[in-house]
C-alpha cells in the first residue's frame, strides 16, 4: 500500500519524538519543535494533546517514553522493491548506490514497461565511464562543498577552463540531460555535463553565491477550443503561473519563465496555434511575429493547396 | 465530524489539488462539493500542508485560491505531502511503536508473549487499557503484508518476528533524491528520504511535471497487474473498463500519464491514468501467442498516445527550410523524430516522414515549425487543411494586414 499512515506526518513526528525521549531529552518546548518540524500547519492543535492526554499510549506525563529504545521502522517491502526498481535503471551507475540487501526482491517495474515516447533522443550517455567519473567528482563537490575545477566546451571549438562553486546538478526529464547550475566569481553558469570534459576537485576555498537567474513573464489570452484549457494549462503547469477567467472561453495565464528558455517558450507557445495570443511582452510578441512573417515567405498568401507538396 | 488534517481516501483530494495547482481560477462556487463545508475542509487541508505555495486572488466573483510553484526551483515534490496524510486510529498508532518495539529481529515471540508484553507496557497509563487480541492479530497480519515484520509456524501457532534490513541506506541518500522526482512512483523514494537524518538538496528538475504524482495509487496497481498478468478493472467518465495492461507511457512534455492496454475488442487503446479512478486488479490474462509481436508492430508507429492498431497508416511529410548556420534546425528534426526519419533533400531543405496510426496527433509539433515549413503533404487532409487554416489564423493574430494586438 502507497497511501498508509506508516508513511505519514504524524507518525514521523511520533517517532522523531519517542526518539528525543528514549534518550531523555525530551521537554515540552522540544516536543513543539518536533510537532512543527515533522508535522502540518495544524498538527500542534492534534499531536501534542493526543500524546500527553493518553490517547496515544506512548508518553508518559513526564515525557518518558513508553518503549524501550528508539522507534525501529524497517523498510517496508514497497520501499525495497523501488530501489531494486532503480537498480534496473541506467542513470542509477551515476550514483553509488550499494544493492546490499536488495538481492531477493522483486522490482516494483521494470524500464521495459515504461515508456517515455516524447524524450529527446539525443540525451546524455550515462553508461560512459568519463561522463560517470565526472558526475561523481561534481557529486563529492557537492557533498563536501568544495569548487571544482571544470573544463567545458562553450561553442563549437571555443573552451573554458574555470574553478566554480557548484550549487545544483539540474536535470530535464524531457532532454534527459543534466546541467551543472554553478557560480564563478562573476556570473551564474549552467553546464551541461555532456559538454563537461574535464572535472576535479580544487584546493579552493572560494564560495560564489549563485546569481538569481533572470526572469521574464509572458502574458497569453488563451481560447477555450478543442479542449484547450486542459492540455495549455497542463502542458504549462511545471511553471509559477496565474490563470484568471476573462468570460465564458476565455482565460488570462501569466507564466514566469528563465529568460534563457525564451526560444523554447516561443515554441511551445506556437504548438498551440491559434488558440492563443501573447499579450505581452512585446519582445515576445515580436519573436512570433517574426516567425509567421519568415513562414509567408515561404508560404505567401492564406489557402492551402498552393502549399501542399506534389 | 470534526475536521481533521487527515484522510481517509486519496480520491476526493486528488480531485482537489488537481484544480487548485492546474486551473487556479475556479471559486468556491464552482467547485463539485457535495457541500461548502467540504470545500472549505479540503481547502484547509490544502492549506494546512502546502500553505507556502498557497496564493490567492480577488476578483468581482470572490476569492480563489490556487497552488503556485515554479517545480524547477524547488528539489522534493511538494504534492507528495499529501501522502503524508493518512488518517489513523488511536489503537493504530499505539500499537505501531510498541508492536516494533516488542517484536525483535532475532526471537520469535508467539501472540501471548505479545499481548502479555503489551498489558504490561500499557499498565503504566493512568487511562490503561489493552486492545482485543484479534486486534493486535490483525494489525500483525497487516505488518506481515506491508514486510515490517515476518512470521513463522511452528505447530499450529504462528511466531512474529521484526523484520530485518541489510540495505545500507546512507548510500542511498543521492539516489532516493533524484529518482523521488526522476521516476515513476517517486514517492516512494520520498518516503525513504524520512528515514535518512539529512535529505540532499543538491538536485533541481527542469520541466518536472509534479502533478503526476497523485496518480502514484493508479501507476501502482497497474505496475502490478503488468508484472502478474491480470486484467485491471477501472472507472472513467466514459464507463466502466476491464483491459489487459500493458504499458505505461509518461509524457514529459504534456503533464500526462497514460496506459496502453490490450482491450477485450482485440485491439489497443490508450487511458489517461489521470482520469482513472478505482482502479483494482482482475482476473489473470492469458496473452494470445502473437500479441508481444502485435505490439511491437502498433508501437512503432505511435506517434504519441493515439491509435488501435486498426486502420490504415498515415503518412506525413514535412520539408524545412534550414538556412546556412541553422544546423541546430536538423538537430532539432533528430532528436525529436520519434518514429518519423529525416533525409536531407538538398544544400537547404531537410524532410521529415513519418507513418503513424493518427496524423492528427502530430499537429502540435509540426507547428513549432512555423517559419521553416516549405512543403507539407498527408495522406489524411485534414491535418494540412488545419495547419495551413491554424497558420492564416496565426497570422491574423501576429502579422496580419490589420495588426490584431494593436
Amino acid at each position: 500500500m502507497l497511501f498508509h499512515e506508516i508513511y505519514g506526518s504524524y507518525y514521523r513526528a511520533t517517532a522523531a519524538i519517542l526518539r528525543q525521549a528514549a534518550r531523555g531529552a525530551l521537554t515540552g518546548r522540544e516536543l513543539t519543535a518536533l510537532v512543527q518540524r515533522h508535522g502540518f500547519g495544524e498538527s500542534l492543535l492534534t499531536i501534542p494533546d493526543a500524546l500527553r492526554g493518553e490517547r496515544w499510549l506512548l508518553l508518559h506525563r513526564d515525557l518518558s517514553s513508553a518503549l524501550t529504545g528508539e522507534p525501529e521502522l524497517p523498510l517496508t517491502t514497497l520501499e525495497k522493491r523501488w530501489m531494486k526498481a532503480l537498480l534496473l535503471d541506467p542513470r542509477i551507475q551515476l550514483f553509488d548506490a550499494d544493492p546490499t540487501g536488495l538481492e531477493e526482491v522483486e522490482p516494483l517495474f521494470t524500464p521495459d514497461q515504461v515508456v517515455y515516447y516524447d524524450r529527446y533522443t539525443n540525451g546524455d550517455d550515462f553508461q560512459d565511464p568519463g561522463y560517470i567519473a565526472r558526475f561523481r567528482t561534481i557529486l563529492r563537490a557537492l557533498r563536501e562543498k568544495s569548487a571544482p575545477y571544470v573544463r567545458f566546451q562553450t561553442g563549437k571549438v571555443k573552451k573554458t577552463q574555470l574553478v566554480v562553486t557548484p550549487h545544483h546538478l539540474e536535470y530535464s526529464e524531457k532532454d534527459d540531460r543534466f546541467r551543472l547550475v554553478a557560480a564563478s566569481a562573476r556570473r551564474r553558469w549552467i553546464i551541461n555535463l555532456g559538454r563537461l570534459e574535464a572535472c576535479a576537485l580544487s584546493a579552493s576555498e572560494r564560495y560564489s553565491p549563485l546569481p538569481e537567474a533572470d526572469m521574464e513573464r509572458v502574458t497569453f489570452e488563451l481560447t477555450d477550443r478543442r479542449n484547450a484549457l486542459e492540455w495549455v494549462l497542463l502542458h504549462f503547469s511545471h511553471m509559477e503561473k496565474e490563470t484568471k477567467r476573462l468570460d465564458e472561453d476565455r482565460y488570462r495565464v501569466t507564466l514566469r519563465y528563465n529568460r534563457e528558455d525564451e526560444t523554447e517558450m516561443v515554441i511551445r507557445i506556437l504548438s498551440f496555434g491559434p488558440v492563443l495570443r501573447v499579450v505581452e511582452p512585446e519582445h515576445m510578441i515580436a519573436l512570433l511575429r517574426r516567425r509567421v512573417a519568415r513562414q509567408r515567405q515561404l508560404n505567401p498568401g492564406p489557402g492551402g493547396a498552393a502549399r501542399e507538396e506534389g | 465530524m470534526a475536521y481533521s488534517e487527515l484522510i481517509k481516501s486519496f480520491h476526493r483530494i486528488r480531485a482537489y489539488l488537481r484544480s487548485f495547482y492546474v486551473y487556479g481560477f475556479r471559486h468556491r462556487r464552482e467547485f463539485d462539493q457535495k457541500s461548502a463545508r467540504s470545500y472549505d475542509n479540503e481547502r484547509r487541508r490544502v492549506e494546512s500542508w502546502l500553505g507556502e505555495y498557497m496564493s490567492f486572488g480577488q476578483d468581482a466573483d470572490g476569492r480563489r485560491f490556487f497552488l503556485s510553484v515554479d517545480s524547477r526551483s524547488i528539489p522534493e515534490n511538494p504534492l507528495y505531502r499529501a501522502f503524508r496524510a493518512k488518517s489513523f486510529t488511536d489503537w493504530d498508532i499505539t500499537l505501531h511503536f510498541h508492536l516494533l518495539d516488542i517484536l525483535r529481529a532475532d526471537e520469535a515471540l508467539r501472540i501471548a508473549e505479545v499481548m502479555d508484553e503489551l498489558d504490561r507496557r500499557l499498565a503504566s497509563f493512568e487511562r490503561a487499557a489493552l486492545p482485543d487480541e484479534s486486534t493486535v492479530r490483525k494489525k500483525l497480519k497487516e505488518y506481515h503484508n506491508l514486510g515490517l515484520i515476518r512470521t513463522e509456524k511452528r505447530g499450529r501457532e504462528t511466531l512474529y518476528r521484526r523484520s530485518e534490513d541489510h540495505v545500507s541506506l546512507e548510500r542511498w541518500d543521492a539516489a532516493a533524491a533524484f529518482f523521488s522526482e526522476a521516476a515513476p512512483l517517486g514517492v516512494i523514494g520520498s518516503y525513504l528520504g524520512d528515514r535518512l537524518a539529512r535529505r540532499v538538496p543538491w538536485f533541481r528538475f527542469k520541466h518536472h511535471y509534479i502533478l503526476n504524482a497523485l496518480d502514484s495509487e493508479v501507476l501502482l496497481t497497474l505496475f502490478t497487474a503488468i508484472r502478474e498478468r491480470k486484467r485491471v478493472r477501472f472507472r472513467t467518465a466514459r464507463g466502466l473498463f476491464t483491459v489487459v495492461p500493458l504499458k505505461v507511457y509518461i509524457g514529459t512534455q504534456t503533464g500526462r500519464q497514460y496506459l496502453l492496454a490490450w482491450t477485450p475488442r482485440q485491439h489497443f487503446a490508450f487511458y489517461r491514468a489521470d482520469l482513472m479512478d478505482s482502479v483494482t486488479l482482475g482476473e489473470a490474462f492469458e496473452a494470445p501467442e502473437d500479441l508481444a509481436q502485435r505490439l511491437e508492430t502498433f508501437q512503432a508507429h505511435c506517434w504519441g498516445v493515439t491509435g488501435s492498431g486498426s486502420g490504415p497508416l498515415q503518412r506525413v511529410e514535412m520539408t524545412v527550410h534550414v538556412g546556412p548556420g541553422e544546423g541546430f534546425l536538423v538537430e532539432r528534426l533528430e532528436r525529436e523524430k520519434r518514429c518519423g526519419q529525416v533525409e536531407q533533400v538538398d544544400e537547404t531543405h531537410w524532410r521529415f516522414t513519418a507513418e503513424v496510426w493518427d496524423a492528427l496527433e502530430l499537429l502540435p509539433w509540426l507547428r513549432t515549425f512555423t517559419g521553416r515549413v516549405s512543403a507539407l503533404s498527408c495522406t489524411d487532409e485534414r491535418v494540412t487543411q488545419r495547419f495551413w487554416e491554424d497558420f492564416d489564423a496565426l497570422a491574423e493574430l501576429y502579422g496580419g494586414e490589420t495588426d490584431a494586438l494593436s
